[in-house]
């Protein structure tokens, strides 16, 4: 699927069918087709014949027509299942020949709810690629709604590939508090609108940096998870300053809290379209704006593209998904606890890696976890400590904290036999350990027996020695100087030298200004170390 | 020609020396007759550095407001500004003597004096103390208490001081020009007058006079004057880190920051330049907008963020329903409303001078409102004027209105 977008220069060859189930669901293909939708066939599915009737939809599906007998599922999911079974052929005979799918569906109701998950396995079967708008409940509709709502939220992101949710509550915060019910709805259409135009628009582009399926299915990843929820913003504008207010615009959508939300994203897809008059600077402020609002860490997927059908407007879609809660509240945390604590085993065994993330350079994790293997590990602390501890987990403990694990392999492993003979003599229980280890060229165990003679028994000096300093007197010079040192020019933060020396100008030889420390004559631009050229 | 009600008002801006001459009529308002401006030289962030240059600048500009109003300008009321200058809040209380119970006239002076009785730092002088409120025996939110029984009078004051050597001469500098100085004005106070009305001032704004030299701040709440203070920031310096940060003469940076200036960034097109013409014939030098625009952002932002921490201590901030009235010359800048709005996250309006009529061109420019204010101030400050019943009512509510 995605290889033939990306090759092919035409892609108009992707059928795309947007399937509106349920009366919200019909409202969005309402709302679609008054919009302007050309690229993709409309299917209105619904067990409420007069809804259907209603709409403006071409193409049709009544289901459930024993079932129901054209009436609607009345709020009962289950009806609205049975009604889909009963329809089910007639769905598919709808769904024939779609290579992607689009299914917009307001959940907490009796067809949206029941029928869903079905629609959406069926059109799986057709291999066609099912990304599903789920519009959840208002708060006011009532608790029993939301739980069916979350219900068939949870089926519907089993079978689909991607599930894009909107809080209908969150739309309501855009409208004006004193605006209508039915514009707090036209607000959720228009969003769940704007955002499958947005997306076939994404497709149908030929980018100039494309955007394919993969970067939007990586923008979403995680929206279907609970309490998640989807960042979509949209905005097009032209004028003068058209890169800016489009960006202005799409951080106004009421699903990004004036960008806020983009904060906390982990992927953000951005795509900026334009006509032929899009010049690379324009994007290059777009950018620079949104760059603002995002954080360090998250990736941002790029698009850009030519569209003459946009004639002096440029365009600019962000989609991201927002994780529910952080993942892991204390990534910071293990570290410290790890080092009071005797036993080993309460270290985390798998999410290690990611706990030190933070700390370390995940490159410096990876190559230390690397040449560890349990094998090894084992071998040399069994001497030691015997039995107690299950390897895999000591492989960790030994090594996570030192530090100087990230050192280059080939000189520690110079050093080693140097210190070795020194603490060998003084303590014999010791001596054994660190014998085997000699023929290992990792660098690693290396360490862990060096600090060892310090611990007066075997069992305490395995719990401790990763995390003593080697400083007191048995460690010869030498061996200690590479360890010390070592973490120093990674953690140890360079100042920053100041070029220029402090102007004041016009104001050298004035009283000065001086707020918080600050010396105000000194312009701003040089303090705050702001680039102006 | 020497007419009664002729108020004069002169402040020594940082950037121009501004007189304005005005007729202050029985109903409030104020005719502009004329103003007289000149380059301001020796002055530095609002305060005068070099007498000699200074006293000739108020002389250039006292002669052309004579020239321009008619009038023979005997005494001026005097605008101060400068960082010295601060303003705190402080109660006073007398007690009622035993053997009336009545609050009469004497005791506002009295309770005022007690007001006074705080310790500012020995070199200072008070400039101004701004009456709030008055509590009668602990009775709140008492506006006139004259007439009153009671056995404790209280008052909040906002007490403005400043360092009294540095006062004294620039009161010294325009005596020795010639004028007779009547009484100093906090420029701040004095631009609220004309920016505010009544409304306004109850309903609570806060006044920025971005000038030249300094940034003049004052907050009315409750219809009185809670919170003011000057940042010895200005266009001056917005002007100074164009010329070090584009290495461009001082004055070309000061016409650049006019004329191209903007506190928008990413408002330039890419690479757009501007080319500055070099009258010597020699090729121009080009400067790209967005960095003149990002240098100007930067120190603009820095002052309204400094303005903010020093308002956000007293907390009246989020309850200014009138918003914020920016003025002064560098209100000028262009976009500078939209940032002020983004940084004190209230409606911001750039203002001038309302109620007065007269010279349009005068009191339509932002950085005229400080002298045409003091004017005003003068007006409500004035001593007895032979204007019979309405005369004296109104001066008395000028004073409320005014503390």
């Amino acid at each position: 699927m995605i290889q033939v977008q990306r090759n092919s220069s035409t892609t108009y060859d992707v059928r795309i069918k947007v399937v509106g189930l349920g009366g919200a669901g019909g409202n969005v293909l309402d709302r679609l087709l008054l919009d302007g939708l050309h690229d993709a066939e409309l299917i209105a599915i619904n067990t409420d014949a007069q809804a259907l009737t209603a709409s403006v939809v071409e193409q049709k599906v009544q289901i459930g027509r024993t079932t129901t007998r054209g009436l609607g599922a009345g709020g009962d999911p289950e009806i609205g299942y049975a009604a889909a079974e009963e329809g089910v052929e007639e769905i598919r005979r709808a769904l024939d020949g779609a290579q992607l799918v689009f299914l917009c569906v307001g959940l907490g109701g009796g067809t949206g709810s029941g029928a869903a998950r079905i629609i959406a396995s069926l059109a799986r079967e057709q291999k066609a690629l099912v990304v599903a708008f789920a519009t959840l409940p208002f708060a006011f509709e009532g608790r029993r709604r939301r739980g069916q709502a979350d219900e068939a939220l949870a089926a519907l992101q089993r079978y689909s590939d991607v599930v894009i949710h909107f809080e209908n509550d969150r739309m309501g915060d855009a409208v004006a508090p004193l605006a209508g019910i039915h514009e707090a709805f036209a607000t959720a259409d228009q969003t769940v609108s704007q955002s499958i135009r947005a997306i076939i628009r994404l497709m149908h582009q030929r980018g100039l940096v494309h955007i394919g399926f993969d970067e939007i299915v990586t923008a979403l990843r995680g929206s279907g998870e609970t309490g998640a929820h989807c960042v979509f913003g949209f905005g097009e504008a032209d004028g003068d300053n058209r890169a800016h207010e489009a960006l202005t615009r799409a951080l106004k959508n009421p699903l990004m809290d004036k960008g806020r939300m983009l904060e906390d994203a982990r992927n953000i897809l951005v795509n900026v379209a334009g006509g032929p008059s899009i010049t690379l600077n324009e994007v290059q402020i777009l950018m620079e704006e949104l760059n603002r609002h995002i954080s360090d860490q998250t990736r941002l997927l790029f698009g850009a593209a030519v569209d003459p059908t946009l004639g002096q407007k440029i365009s600019v879609t962000i989609l991201s998904a927002l994780q529910g809660a952080p993942a892991a509240a204390g990534p910071v945390a293990p570290r410290p606890a790890a080092r009071v604590e005797s036993t080993p085993v309460s270290v985390t065994p798998a999410p290690a890696p990611v706990t030190l993330a933070p700390v370390h350079e995940p490159m410096a994790i990876e190559r230390t976890l690397e040449p560890v293997e349990p094998a090894i590990a084992a071998r040399i602390v069994e001497p030691a400590v015997t039995t107690r501890i299950p390897e895999p987990v000591v492989v960790e403990r030994t090594h996570e904290p030192v530090v100087a694990a990230r050192i280059p392999e080939p000189e520690i492993v110079e050093r080693i036999p140097e210190p070795e003979p020194e603490p060998a003599p003084r303590r014999v229980s010791r001596v054994r350990p660190v014998r085997e280890l000699e023929p290992e060229p990792e660098p690693v165990y290396v360490e862990v027996p060096a600090p060892a003679p310090h611990a007066p028994t075997p069992v305490a000096a395995e719990a401790t020695s990763p995390y003593v300093e080697p400083g007191p007197a048995p460690v010869p010079e030498h061996a200690r100087g590479p360890k010390q040192s070592r973490p120093k020019p990674t953690l140890a933060k360079q100042e920053q030298m100041q070029f220029e020396p402090v102007t004041r100008g016009r104001f050298e030889k004035s009283e000065p200004t001086i707020v918080d420390g600050q010396d105000l004559d000194v312009p701003t631009f040089l303090r705050r170390n702001v680039k102006v050229k | 020609m020497a007419r009664d009600s002729i108020v004069v008002g002169l402040e020594i801006g940082t950037s121009k020396i501004c007189v304005v001459v005005g007729e202050t009529r029985g109903d409030g308002t104020i005719r502009i007759l004329g103003v007289g401006q000149a380059p301001s030289r020796g002055v530095r962030k609002g305060e005068i550095v070099d007498f000699e240059t200074a006293g000739k600048c108020i002389r250039e500009a006292l002669v052309d407001a004579e020239e321009k109003s008619d009038v023979m300008i005997g005494s001026v009321y005097l605008g101060v500004t400068g960082g010295h200058i601060a303003g705190f809040n402080n109660r006073g209380a007398v007690n009622i003597p035993e053997d009336r119970d009545e609050i009469c006239e004497e005791d506002f002076e009295d309770v005022q004096a007690s007001a006074r009785e705080v310790s500012i730092p020995a070199p200072n002088m008070f400039v101004h103390s701004l009456l709030q409120h008055y509590y009668v025996d602990g009775q709140d939110g008492v506006l006139n208490p004259i007439g009153m029984l009671g056995r404790k009078l209280e008052a909040d004051f906002h007490i403005i001081h400043g360092v009294a050597t540095r006062i004294k001469n620039s009161v010294r500098c325009v005596k020795e020009v010639g004028p007779e100085v009547l009484d100093v004005v906090y420029n701040p106070l004095a631009t609220a007058q004309v920016l505010l009305d009544q409304n306004q001032k109850s309903l609570g704004a806060l006044v920025v006079d971005f000038g030249g030299g300094t940034t003049d701040y004052l907050v009315y709440s409750d219809g009185a004057v809670q919170q003011s203070g000057s940042l010895a920031i200005g266009g001056d310096h917005i002007t100074n880190d164009i010329s070090l940060g584009l290495r461009i003469p001082m004055a070309k940076a000061e016409r650049l920051k006019i004329e191209e200036g903007s506190v928008i960034l990413g408002n330039a097109r890419p690479g757009e330049t501007i080319i500055l013409k070099d009258e010597t014939g020699f090729a121009g030098k080009e400067i790209e907008r967005e960095m003149l625009n990002t240098i100007i952002h930067c120190r603009v932002r820095e002052t309204f963020e400094l303005l903010k921490k020093r308002l956000d201590d007293d907390g009246h901030l989020p309850f200014l329903g009138a918003g914020l009235m920016l003025t002064g010359g560098c209100s000028l800048i262009k976009g500078i409303n939209h940032l002020a709005e983004e940084i004190f996250s209230m409606p911001v309006h750039l203002t001038h001078a309302q109620t007065v009529s007269g010279l349009t061109s005068a009191f339509e420019n932002p950085q005229f409102s400080t002298a045409i204010g003091i004017i005003k101030y003068a007006d409500a400050m004035q001593p007895e004027r032979p204007s019979g019943f309405f005369g004296r009512m109104r001066k008395k509510f000028s004073f409320f209105g005014l503390f």
